[in-house]
C-alpha cells in the first residue's frame, strides 16, 4: 500500500552521464560517437545553456555555439510557444567540413568537428555551408570594450580544444570562425560539456551513441526522436525528443 | 576631346579630373585600409547570417569583369576573331587589372590576411573556394605571361624611348630584345596557345565561382545548377560591357566606318549576352518563384521588394537589361560612340547590384526560422547595408584599380588600335 | 542593423579607453585597474605588457575542475539564492555553477560526505543569471570607494573620499559643495541607556493603553522629554526612531546583522526590508491561515509559504507565477517540474493573463482578467463544493487529535463555529459565548448540538458538523465551511466566469482535475495574484483550494519545504546564540513604526486625537510596508525622518508609482541626511548624500534561507569566493573590505554603540568585521540543532584543509586569515567542523530522508484557518470598518476604502508586468550574457487584435498612460522627464484588453548614463539603458496622492491595477 515518492528512486542523470563518460573514454577514440540529445518537452526556454556555453567559451557577443528558438504557435487564446535549442548538430556528413579551402575545419577521430584557430583563415565560407546556423564569425568585439573596464571575464583564459587561450585583439580566435565543439576540452577530462551541466530543465543530454548502456541510447530507444533537416542527409548527432 | 587624326587624347582639363578623383578615392580608401587593419572586422557590417558583403560583392564582381574582358580577348588570339583585334590588347589588361582589384578585396575580407597561403599548404580539394584559388593563381600568372608575349615586342621597341615611359619598358622586358619575324611568330604562338588554355580555365574559374555559391545546399537561393552558367553569361556580359564602353570612347577615328562596325559587332554581341543573361535570371527567378518553396522565394522577394529593391529593378532590371538592349538595338544609338559608351558603363554599374544581389539576399534569410529573434545581437539581423569602412576600402580599391588602368595605359603599349596595325 | 559610424566608434573608443584607465579608479577598484587590460595598444603604451592571465598560473589541461580553485558560495541574482560553485582562475571568478552537494542543484544531489576533489568535478545546473553572476561581480560601473555628492541631491555629481571622512561626517554632520549641511546622527543618537529605553517604553504603551495618563508620563520623564519625537505622543517612541534603515532585498545573515544594528544598538524601530512592493500580501495570507492559536484569543506561529511538491504531484496550479522564470524559483524548480511533466504525466493549469513558459507546457493556460483571482478560485470552490470533490474527512477534524487519527497533520477550522452579526460573519464563537463553559478555545456542531474543545488537544478527537448554522444565547452562528460555502455561492458559475474572463467549460475541467488525485495536487501562487489591492482576500481564496482536499503534509502535496538549521544560534546547545542573546549594552527600541505597521490603530494615541479616518493607513497585519516608507517621511505622518539609510534596495525605482518617492527623496527638507550602500550608482541611490560602495554577493558573507520548494533540509553559507573589488579600511583595528557590514561597524565605533568592538558579543568575543558574526553563524549551523551536538557535521581532515586554503590562496588577510577565523570559533573541532561546512557550501540533508512514507518528512503541522479571526478583528484605520474572516472577491480599492473602476473609455487596457527568467530585479543591465545577450530589451507586449484595432506594427515606439500618469513620465526630480516609451510587441499569448512589460528594463541611472566623478565624466552605457520600466504609470492612490495603491492588510503594493493607454509616442 505505501507509496514509494517516485524521486526518491531517482539516479541523479549528470552522475549517470559523467558515468557513460568514463567508460567511453576507456574506449579508442574512434569507437566513440558523441552525441547529443535534447528532450523538447522538457525544455524550458531559460537560456542557462546559452549562457552557460558563453562562460565556458568566453564567446564574444554575437558569438553563439547554442542558442534556443522560441516560437509562438496558435493564436489566442489557443496558443502555444515552442522551443528548439540549436547547438551544432556536429553533422555525419559536416558541410560546413567540405567547403573549407584550408581545411582548418574537420571531423575528428571522435566525430566532432573542430577548428583549428591557427589556420582558419576566416573566410566564412563554412558559416555559409551550414544548414543550421551553427558557425558564426568572431568579429572581435567585447561585451565591455566601450565602459570604463575590459571586464576580466572577457580577459580571462578559455580551454577550447584543450589550449589555454587569452582572446586579444588581433589574435585567434578573434578573426576565426567559431561553433559548439561539444566542450571536448572537458569531454578529455572527463567532464560533460557546459551547458549539459548547467541546464536547469534537464533536456539537454550527452554521451556516447555508441554505447548502448549510455543514457543518451537509452533515450533513443525509448522515445521517439527526430533530427533537424534529416532529409539534407547531414546526419546530425543531435536528436530531439519530443 | 578626341584627336581625330590618329589618338585618343583626354584632354589636361580630363586628365587632371581623372587624378583627382582617383586620388580622392585613394584617400578614402586610406582611411578605409587603416580602419581595416587597426580594427580588423569589427567595423564592419557583414554579420553573423550575411556573413559576406560588399567586398565578396566587389570581388565577384570584379572577377567577372576579368573572365569577361579575358574571354573576349581570347576571341582574337585563341579563336582568331580578327574584327576583335584593336581591343584584344586592352582586354587582356583590363583582365589583369580586374583581377588584381578582385583579389585585394577578397582578401581584405579574410579574417587572417596574412594566412592566405594556407590554401596552397593546407589544400582541401573539396573546397570549391580552394580550387578557385589554385584556378586564380594559374589564370594569373598565364595572364602575366601571356600579357608579356603579347606586348613583348612593343615593349622592347619602347624600351628605346627615353624617359619613364621608355625605363618602364625596357625593365618590362626583362632583357629581350630581338624583334623580328621569328620572335613575333613565336609571340603570337605563345599568346595563342595561352589563349586556348585560359579559355577553359577562364571558363572554370568563373562557372566555379558560381558553383562555389551553387554547392552551398544550405542556401537554397545559390543551390542551383544554373548558377555556373549564370555567372559565365554574366562575366561575359559585365566584361564586354567594359570592354566596350572603353573602345566606344578611348578608339581613335571614332568618326571611322571600322569605329562604327566594330562598336556595332561589339555591341551585338554584348546585346547578345544581356539579353542571354536576362533569359537565365528569368528562369531562375521564375523558376523559384513559381516553386512556391518559402527559403526559395525569401530571397528573391527580398531582392525585388526589400529596402534595396531599387538595386534590383532601377540597377538590375533598368540599367542591366532595358537602357543597354534598347541604346544597343536601337539604330540611332548603336553606333553612336556616346550612347555605347553609356549602354558600356551602365551595363558596368548594373552588374554591381547582380553581385550584390547574388551574395546578400540568399544570406538574409536564416537557416531556420527564429533563428535570429534567438539572441539579439546587432550582427544576427537580416538586414545589410555595407559600413563606411566597407564603402571606403571598396572605393580605394576601385581607386586603385583605375590609378593603375591609367599608368598602364600611359606607360603600356595597351591602347586599342585600328584594324590589324599595331600601335606604334 | 544601425549602420555604424566608424570614425566616431574610433575615436570614441580611443578617447573612453584613455580616461578609463584614469576612471577606472575610482569607479571600479585599483587591482582591477591593472588586471582590465584597457585596451591593447594602450595597455602596451602604459607598460602593461601582458594580459593579466598569461603565464600566471600555467593550466594544466584544464583546470576549472580542481578542487583547489573552487570556492561554494550562494547566488542572489535573483532572491531564490541558490547554492553555487565559483571557479576561480587567477583570483578571479571566471565561471559559476551549481552546488552538487545542495539539493538546489542537483536532483538528486551528491551525498554529504562526498569529498571535494570529486565533488569538484560535477557541474550542477545554474540559471543564466545565476552563471552571468560574474558580469555582475566585474560590472564596469561598480563602484569601489566612497562617493560624497559634489552637486545637489541627483545631479549625479560626485567626489570621492576617505572612508574615515564619511563615517566622521555621517557621525558628527557634514557641509557639501552647495552649502547645504547634514545632521548628524549623533543628535539623532537619543535615548542611549537601556533603562531608560525600557521604562520610556512600558510607559508609553502604558499611556497609549489608557492605563497612565499623558500628565503622569510627562512629569514622570520631565528630564527626557525632550528625547522623544513628541512628547504628547509618546508611544511614537525616542528621536532614535527619526534614522530609518531601509533595505531592498537583503537576506538573512545581513538582516539579523543590520537589525542589531539599528534596533538593539542605535534604538531605532524603523527597520524596513522589501517585501510588500515583492509579495507580502501571498506571505500574510498563508501566515495568517496558518496562524495557530495561542490563548487568549492571541494567534500566532503561522507559515509564509508552502509550495507543492512538484516531485510528486500529479497535478499543479499555478496562479501568477510559474516554474520557469522567476518565483522561488527556476533553478530548483525547472527540472522538478519537467521532470514530472514528461515522466509522470504530470499536469498543470496556470492561471496568468500572459502565456508564460510554464503556461507553455500547461494543460490548461487560463488567462484570467487581472485582479479577478478571487473570482476564479471562488468559482473553482464552487464546484468542488457543490460537486462534494472536497475531503469531508479532512475537514471534518476540528482538532490536533482528530487530526492525528486520521493519520493527518494538519486540521482546519472548517466545522468551527462564527458569529454572525447583521448578517455579517464577524468573529469565532467562544465557549463561555455559548455557554459551553470557560474552555479557552472554540465550538463546534455534533449533530447539531455545541461541544467547545481545544484546537491544540492531542488527547480528544473532536470532530465537527461541515455544515451547521443556528442560534445559541441569541447569538447567530454558522461554520466556518458553511460560510466559505456561502461565498462561492455568492455568484453562480457564470457570473464568476463572466467576472474573471475564464470559460466555464475550462472552470469545470480544471476543478474536476484538481480533485481527482486525491492529495497529490497543489496550487501555488505568488505576485501575480496578490500585488493587487485585493491581494490578502485572493490569496486566501486560492490557498482554500488546497484546503478543501487536505493536501499538506503529503507526498505530492504542499509542503513548507526542509528549511534549515538554525544558524543563529537559538537552539539550545548552539554555540553562539548570536541574535537572540551576546549583545552586551543592548539598547533595546520602541515606538510606532514611521510605516505603522504591526499596531492597531486603535492602540496608539494618535488615534485618540485623530479618530477615522487616520490621516494615513496603519497596517496592523504586515510588516515592512516599504513603498509607504518615504511617502509618510514626505506627510511627516506619523512623524518626520532626519536620516535614511537606503541599502540594496531603490524604492524610487522598483515600486508602483514612484515619482513621489523619488521627489521625497531629492529633498533635504523631507530626509536631511540620505546615506545609502549600492554596488553601481542606482536610479534611487543617486540620490544619497553619501553613496558607499558594497561588497558584491560573490565577495561577502550570507546566511540565507530555502524555498519551499526544496524538501531537503538546506542552510546555505554565502562566503567570499575572491578578493573584494572595494577597497579595504580599517575598523576597530581590523582591516576589511568596504561594505555594509564594515559602514555598521565604524558608525558604532565612532558612536559608541554597544555591542561592538572589543568582547563586542560578550567576554573574550570581540566585534569587530563582518566575519566574526558569520563565522560564529557558520559554527551554529555545523553544530546543528540537536542539543547534544549530535548533529554536528563532519570534521575537515588534512586533506580537506589543504584544499581549504589553497582554495583561498588569492586571498589577502583582510580576506582570509584562517589563525584569526579559527580563532573565532574559538573551539578546534568545531572549527574543523566549520572548514568541512565551509568547503560545500553549507550544510544539506540527504535526499532519501525528505519522504517518510506518503508523506512529506518536514511537513506543514497544525490548523488551517479557513475563518481567520485574527484578521476579522481588526479594523481599517481609514474607514472604521471590521475586515473580513473570509476569502471573498472585492474589486480594487483606493486607501479610504472606494473602489475604483478598472477598464474605462479613456484607459481602455489594463497594464502588468512579469519577470523573464534572464533578468534579476532592477540589478542585472550589466549582465551583457544573460540579460542583455538573450533579450537586450524590453516590448510593450499586446496581443495581436488590439494591436491591429490601434493600427500598431511590431516596433512602433508607443508611450504608456494612465489616470494618475497622462503625461507617460518619469519625472526626475533633476527636472529631467523620460517617457514611459517602448516597442509594440503584438503577440498570441497574452489576454486582448491587457497590456505588459517585464521589469528589468528602462535604466537611467545603473550605468546608463553619463555621471561626473571627482569633475570627470564617466560615461554610460547605452545598452543598460534598453527597453522600459513601467512602475511610473502605475496608480497613484488618489486619497493618499504620493503612493501607489495598496493592500490594507497584506501590505501590498498594487503592481497590477492600473487603467492604462497606449498612445503612439
Ligand atoms: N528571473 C527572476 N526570478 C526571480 C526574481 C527575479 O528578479 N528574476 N525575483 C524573485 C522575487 S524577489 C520574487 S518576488 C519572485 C516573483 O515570482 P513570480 O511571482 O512568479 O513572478 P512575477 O513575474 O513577478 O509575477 C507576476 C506573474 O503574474 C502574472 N500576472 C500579472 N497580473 C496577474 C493577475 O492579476 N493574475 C494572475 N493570475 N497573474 C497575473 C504575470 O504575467 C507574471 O507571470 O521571483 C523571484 N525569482
Ligand atoms: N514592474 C515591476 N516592478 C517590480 C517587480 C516586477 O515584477 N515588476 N518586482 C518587484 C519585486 S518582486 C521586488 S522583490 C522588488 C525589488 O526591489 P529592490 O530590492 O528595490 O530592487 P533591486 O532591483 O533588487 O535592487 C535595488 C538596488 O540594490 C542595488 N544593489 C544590487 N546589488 C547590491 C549589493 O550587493 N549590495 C548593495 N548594497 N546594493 C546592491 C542596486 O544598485 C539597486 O539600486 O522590485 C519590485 N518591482
Ligand atoms: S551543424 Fe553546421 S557547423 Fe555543425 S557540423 Fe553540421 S554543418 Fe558543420
Ligand atoms: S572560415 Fe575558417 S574554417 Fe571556415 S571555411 Fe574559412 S578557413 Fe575554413
Ligand atoms: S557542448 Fe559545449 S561548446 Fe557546444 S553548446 Fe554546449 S557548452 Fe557550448
Ligand atoms: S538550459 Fe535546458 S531547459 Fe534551458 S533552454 Fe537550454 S536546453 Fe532548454
Ligand atoms: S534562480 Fe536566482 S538565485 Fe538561483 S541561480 Fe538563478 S538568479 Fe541565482
Ligand atoms: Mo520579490
Amino acid at each position: 500500500m505505501e507509496y514509494t515518492p517516485v524521486v526518491a528512486q531517482m539516479k541523479n542523470q549528470i552522475v549517470r552521464m559523467m558515468e557513460d563518460l568514463e567508460r567511453a573514454l576507456q574506449k579508442p577514440p574512434s569507437e566513440r560517437r558523441w552525441g547529443m540529445v535534447i528532450d523538447l518537452s522538457k525544455c524550458v526556454a531559460c537560456d542557462a545553456c546559452t549562457v552557460s556555453c558563453k562562460a565556458e567559451n568566453k564567446t564574444p557577443p554575437g558569438v553563439n555555439y547554442t542558442l534556443v528558438i522560441k516560437e509562438e504557435v496558435g493564436t489566442y487564446p489557443n496558443v502555444r510557444e515552442v522551443f528548439l535549442p540549436r547547438p551544432c548538430m556536429q553533422c555525419e556528413n559536416p558541410p560546413c567540413v567540405d567547403v573549407c579551402p584550408v581545411s582548418a575545419t574537420w571531423k575528428n577521430e571522435e566525430g566532432v568537428v573542430v577548428i583549428d584557430y591557427d589556420v582558419c583563415i576566416g573566410c566564412r565560407y563554412c558559416i555559409t555551408a551550414c544548414p543550421y546556423g551553427a558557425r558564426t564569425f568572431d568579429f572581435g568585439d567585447w561585451y565591455t570594450k566601450n565602459t570604463p573596464m575590459l571586464a576580466p571575464y572577457e580577459t580571462a583564459p578559455t580551454f577550447e580544444y584543450g589550449e589555454e587561450r587569452v582572446r586579444q585583439d588581433d589574435v585567434s580566435p578573434i578573426g576565426n570562425v567559431r561553433k559548439c565543439n561539444f566542450c571536448i576540452q572537458r569531454l578529455h577530462e572527463g567532464l560533460l560539456p557546459a551547458c549539459i551541466n548547467d541546464c536547469i530543465g534537464r533536456a539537454r543530454y550527452f554521451g556516447d551513441l555508441n554505447d548502448p548502456d549510455s543514457l543518451v541510447s537509452e533515450l533513443l530507444r525509448e522515445r521517439y526522436s527526430f533530427r533537424l533537416k534529416d532529409e539534407l542527409g547531414t546526419s546530425p548527432k543531435v536528436f530531439y525528443l519530443s | 576631346m578626341t584627336n581625330e587624326k590618329n589618338e585618343y587624347r583626354v584632354s589636361p582639363l580630363g586628365k587632371t579630373a581623372y587624378w583627382v578623383v582617383v586620388v580622392i578615392m585613394l584617400a578614402i580608401g586610406a582611411v578605409g585600409l587603416y580602419w581595416r587593419l587597426t580594427q580588423g572586422h569589427k567595423l564592419a557590417n557583414y554579420g553573423q547570417l550575411i556573413v559576406w558583403g560588399l567586398w565578396v560583392a566587389m570581388y565577384i564582381y570584379f572577377i567577372g569583369l576579368s573572365a569577361g574582358a579575358f574571354l573576349i580577348s581570347a576571341l582574337v588570339y585563341a579563336f582568331g576573331v580578327e574584327r576583335f583585334r584593336p581591343i584584344a590588347r586592352l582586354a587582356l589588361f583590363t583582365a589583369l587589372i580586374s583581377l588584381l582589384m578582385a583579389l585585394l578585396n577578397i582578401w581584405f575580407d579574410l579574417g587572417h590576411m596574412a594566412r592566405f597561403y594556407e590554401v596552397y599548404t593546407r589544400p582541401n580539394f573539396q573546397s570549391m573556394m580552394a580550387w578557385m584559388v589554385w584556378l586564380y593563381t594559374a589564370y594569373f600568372i598565364l595572364l602575366l605571361v601571356e600579357f608579356w608575349f603579347e606586348m613583348r615586342e612593343d615593349l622592347v621597341h619602347r624600351g628605346q624611348e627615353p624617359g619613364v615611359v621608355g625605363l618602364v619598358c625596357r625593365i618590362l622586358a626583362l632583357g629581350s630584345k630581338a624583334v623580328d619575324a621569328e620572335t613575333r611568330r613565336r609571340d603570337q604562338r605563345v599568346v595563342r596557345v595561352l589563349g586556348a588554355i585560359g579559355v577553359p580555365l577562364a571558363i572554370m574559374f568563373h562557372g566555379g565561382v558560381g558553383a562555389l555559391f551553387g554547392v552551398v545546399s544550405a542556401r537554397p537561393a545559390w543551390h542551383s545548377g544554373l548558377f555556373p552558367l549564370l555567372f559565365l553569361v554574366s562575366a561575359l556580359v559585365s566584361g564586354g560591357g567594359l570592354l566596350l564602353a572603353l573602345y566606344a570612347m578611348l578608339a581613335p577615328n571614332r568618326k571611322s566606318e571600322e569605329y562604327k562596325t566594330l562598336i556595332f559587332d561589339l555591341g551585338r554581341l554584348v546585346l547578345f549576352l544581356v539579353l542571354l543573361d536576362g533569359l537565365f535570371t528569368f528562369a531562375e527567378y521564375s523558376i523559384a518563384l513559381y516553386g512556391a518553396i518559402p527559403s526559395d522565394v525569401a530571397p528573391l522577394l527580398k531582392t525585388m521588394t526589400g529596402p534595396f529593391w531599387y538595386v534590383f529593378w532601377i540597377g538590375q532590371v533598368g540599367l542591366g537589361l532595358v537602357i543597354p538592349t534598347v541604346l544597343l538595338a536601337w539604330k540611332r544609338t548603336r553606333t553612336n560612340p556616346f550612347w555605347v559608351t553609356v549602354a558600356g558603363f551602365s551595363i558596368v554599374l548594373a552588374f554591381v547590384g547582380v553581385r550584390l544581389n547574388i551574395v546578400i539576399p540568399p544570406l538574409s534569410v536564416p537557416e531556420i526560422q527564429g533563428l535570429v529573434e534567438a539572441v539579439p545581437s546587432a550582427r544576427m539581423t537580416t538586414q545589410y547595408a555595407p559600413s563606411s569602412m566597407e564603402w571606403f576600402l571598396a572605393i580605394g580599391i576601385i581607386g586603385l584599380g583605375l590609378a593603375m588602368f591609367a599608368i598602364g595605359y600611359y606607360l603600356l603599349p595597351v591602347k586599342p588600335h585600328q584594324g590589324k596595325e599595331a600601335t606604334l | 542593423m544601425s549602420t555604424k559610424d566608424p570614425i566616431q566608434e574610433t575615436l570614441t573608443e580611443r578617447k573612453i579607453t584613455r580616461r578609463a584607465f584614469i576612471k577606472t579608479s575610482a569607479v571600479v577598484g585599483g587591482s582591477l585597474a591593472v588586471a582590465s587590460s584597457v585596451d591593447h595598444a594602450f595597455r602596451q603604451m602604459a607598460g602593461f605588457s601582458q594580459p593579466h592571465f598569461a603565464g600566471v598560473q600555467a593550466a594544466e589541461g584544464y583546470p576549472l575542475n580542481n578542487a583547489e580553485n573552487i570556492i561554494y558560495s550562494v547566488c542572489l541574482q535573483c532572491h531564490t539564492s541558490c547554492t553555487i560553485k565559483g571557479k576561480i582562475l587567477d583570483g578571479v571568478l571566471v565561471k559559476i555553477d551549481g552546488n552538487p552537494y545542495s539539493p538546489m542543484n542537483m536532483l538528486p544531489q551528491l551525498s554529504y560526505d562526498t569529498p571535494p576533489a570529486q565533488a569538484a568535478r560535477v557541474d550542477a545546473k545554474l540559471c543564466p543569471k545565476g552563471q552571468a553572476g560574474v558580469q555582475s561581480l566585474y560590472d564596469p560601473y561598480r563602484i569601489t570607494k566612497v562617493l560624497k555628492r559634489a552637486g545637489k541631491r541627483g545631479e549625479n555629481k560626485w567626489e570621492v573620499i576617505s572612508f574615515d571622512q564619511a563615517i566622521n561626517e555621517i557621525v558628527n554632520g557634514g557641509t557639501f559643495a552647495d552649502g547645504t549641511t547634514t545632521p548628524g546622527l549623533k543628535e539623532i543618537w537619543a535615548v542611549r541607556d537601556p533603562d531608560l529605553m525600557a521604562e520610556l517604553k512600558a510607559d508609553s504603551m502604558a499611556v497609549a493603553a489608557g492605563d497612565m495618563t499623558l500628565d503622569e508620563f510627562k512629569s514622570k520623564h520631565a528630564d527626557h522629554l525632550d528625547l522623544l519625537i513628541d512628547p504628547d505622543h509618546p508611544d511614537l517612541g525616542p528621536k532614535n526612531n527619526q534614522f530609518v534603515f531601509q533595505a531592498g532585498r537583503i537576506e538573512h545573515g545581513r538582516k539579523e546583522f543590520a537589525k542589531r544594528w539599528l534596533k538593539d544598538a542605535f534604538g531605532s524601530v524603523n527597520w524596513y526590508e522589501h517585501t510588500t512592493i515583492c509579495e507580502q500580501s501571498h506571505h500574510i495570507a498563508f501566515q495568517q491561515m496558518t496562524n495557530q492559536y495561542k490563548g487568549e484569543g492571541k494567534w500566532s506561529g503561522g507559515k509564509t509559504h508552502l509550495k507543492p511538491d512538484f516531485a510528486n504531484a500529479e497535478m499543479v496550479m499555478f496562479f501568477g507565477t510559474g516554474a520557469f522564470e522567476a518565483n522561488f524559483g527556476p533553478t530548483p524548480m525547472s527540472e522538478l517540474v519537467t521532470w514530472s511533466l514528461t515522466y509522470r504525466n504530470m499536469k498543470m493549469a496556470v492561471v496568468d493573463p500572459r502565456l508564460s513558459k510554464t503556461a507553455s507546457k500547461a494543460k490548461w493556460w487560463l488567462p484570467v482578467k487581472p485582479g479577478t483571482d478571487a473570482a476564479l478560485a471562488l468559482a473553482l470552490g464552487r464546484w468542488i463544493v457543490e460537486n462534494e470533490r472536497y475531503d469531508a474527512a479532512y475537514l471534518v477534524n476540528a482538532n490536533k487529535a482528530a487530526a492525528d487519527a486520521d493519520g493527518e497533520t494538519s486540521w482546519t477550522n472548517a466545522t468551527w463555529l462564527v458569529k454572525i452579526e447583521n448578517g455579517k460573519p464577524t468573529r469565532l464563537l467562544r465557549p463561555n459565548e455559548a455557554g459551553q463553559g470557560d474552555l479557552d478555545g472554540f465550538v463546534v456542531s455534533q449533530g447539531g448540538s455545541l461541544i467547545a474543545f481545544d484546537p491544540n488537544d492531542a488527547e480528544n478527537p473532536v470532530e465537527g458538523d461541515l455544515f451547521a448554522e443556528g442560534v445559541v444565547n441569541g447569538i447567530q452562528y454558522k461554520s466556518a465551511f458553511q460560510l466559505y460555502k456561502e461565498e462561492t455561492m455568492a455568484h453562480s458559475l457564470e457570473e464568476w466566469s463572466e467576472i474573471c474572463g475564464i470559460p466555464v467549460r475550462k472552470i469545470e475541467e480544471v476543478a474536476r482535475e484538481f480533485t481527482s488525485h486525491g492529495k497529490r495536487v497543489g496550487v501555488d501562487l505568488y505576485r501575480g495574484p496578490v500585488q493587487h489591492t485585493n491581494g490578502y482576500y485572493t490569496a486566501a481564496a486560492i490557498i482554500m483550494l488546497n484546503v478543501l482536499v487536505g493536501n499538506a503534509g503529503w507526498v505530492g502535496g504542499m509542503g513548507p519545504g526542509g528549511s534549515h538549521w538554525h544558524e543563529d544560534g537559538s537552539k539550545s546547545g548552539q554555540p553562539f546564540n548570536i541574535v537572540k542573546g551576546m549583545h552586551p549594552g543592548k539598547l533595546g527600541s520602541y515606538g510606532v513604526t514611521l510605516t505603522r505597521e504591526k499596531w492597531h490603530y486603535e492602540k496608539s494615541t494618535l488615534f485618540k486625537r485623530d479618530g477615522y479616518p487616520a490621516k494615513r493607513p496603519w497596517y496592523p497585519y504586515t510588516g515592512n510596508v516599504y513603498q509607504e516608507i518615504i511617502p509618510s517621511a514626505a506627510d511627516g505622518y506619523p512623524y518626520p525622518i532626519k536620516a535614511l539609510f537606503l541599502h540594496k534596495g531603490t524604492p524610487g525605482y522598483a515600486s508602483p508609482a514612484g515619482n513621489p518617492t523619488l521627489a521625497a527623496i531629492a529633498d533635504p527638507n523631507i530626509i536631511p541626511l540620505v546615506i545609502a550602500d549600492d554596488v553601481v550608482i542606482g536610479e534611487t541611490s543617486m540620490y544619497a548624500d553619501y553613496l558607499f560602495p558594497d561588497t558584491a554577493i560573490w565577495e561577502r558573507w550570507g546566511t540565507p534561507h530555502t524555498t519551499p520548494a526544496v524538501q531537503a533540509k538546506t542552510s546555505k553559507m554565502r562566503q567570499p569566493i575572491i578578493d573584494p573589488l572595494v577597497e579595504k579600511v580599517t575598523v576597530f583595528g581590523q582591516e576589511q573590505p568596504l561594505g555594509m557590514e564594515a559602514i555598521m561597524l565604524a558608525i558604532a565605533e565612532k558612536l559608541g554603540l554597544p555591542g561592538y568592538g572589543v568582547n563586542g558579543f560578550g567576554d573574550g568575543m570581540d566585534f569587530k568585521a563582518a566575519e566574526d558574526y558569520f563565522l560564529r553563524m557558520a559554527a551554529n549551523l555545523a553544530f546543528g540543532d540537536k542539543e547534544d551536538g549530535s548533529e554536528a557535521v563532519p570534521e575537515a581532515d588534512e586533506e580537506e584543509f589543504r584544499i581549504f586554503r589553497e582554495a583561498r590562496r588569492h586571498l589577502p588577510k583582510a580576506v582570509f586569515d584562517e589563525e584569526r577565523w579559527k580563532k573565532v570559533v574559538g573551539d578546534e573541532s568545531l572549527w574543523r567542523r566549520v572548514v568541512y561546512l565551509l568547503n560545500r557550501g553549507g550544510r544539506f540533508e540527504d535526499f532519501g530522508k525528505v519522504y517518510k512514507g506518503e508523506k512529506l518528512a518536514h511537513p506543514f503541522k497544525g490548523l488551517f484557518n479557513i475563518f481567520v479571526d485574527n484578521v476579522a478583528a481588526g479594523v481599517h484605520s481609514l474607514t472604521g470598518e471590521h475586515f473580513y474572516g473570509l476569502p471573498f472577491f472585492e474589486p480594487t480599492k483606493d486607501a479610504a476604502g472606494n473602489e475604483l473602476p478598472q477598464e474605462n473609455a479613456d484607459y481602455p487596457f489594463h497594464l502588468f508586468t512579469f519577470k523573464h527568467i534572464y533578468g534579476g530585479q532592477s540589478r542585472t543591465p550589466g549582465n551583457y550574457w544573460a540579460q542583455l545577450g538573450v533579450a537586450s530589451e524590453n516590448f510593450v507586449l499586446m496581443n495581436k487584435l488590439d494591436a491591429d484595432r490601434l493600427g500598431l506594427k511590431e516596433g512602433d515606439e508607443v508611450k504608456l498612460v494612465s489616470p494618475t500618469n497622462p503625461e507617460g513620465v518619469w519625472k526626475l526630480p533633476n527636472g529631467e522627464a523620460r517617457p514611459v516609451v517602448g516597442k509594440v510587441k503584438p503577440i498570441q499569448g497574452i489576454r486582448p484588453g491587457t497590456v505588459a512589460a517585464s521589469w528589468h528594463f528602462g535604466h537611467w541611472a545603473y550605468g546608463a548614463s553619463d555621471f561626473v566623478i571627482d569633475g570627470e565624466t564617466v560615461k554610460g552605457d547605452p545598452r543598460r539603458a534598453a527597453g522600459l520600466c513601467p512602475n511610473a504609470v502605475m496608480y497613484e492612490d488618489p486619497v493618499l496622492k504620493n503612493v501607489s495603491l495598496t493592500d490594507p492588510i497584506g501590505g501590498s503594493a498594487s503592481f497590477y491595477d492600473t487603467p492604462l493607454n497606449v498612445v503612439r509616442a
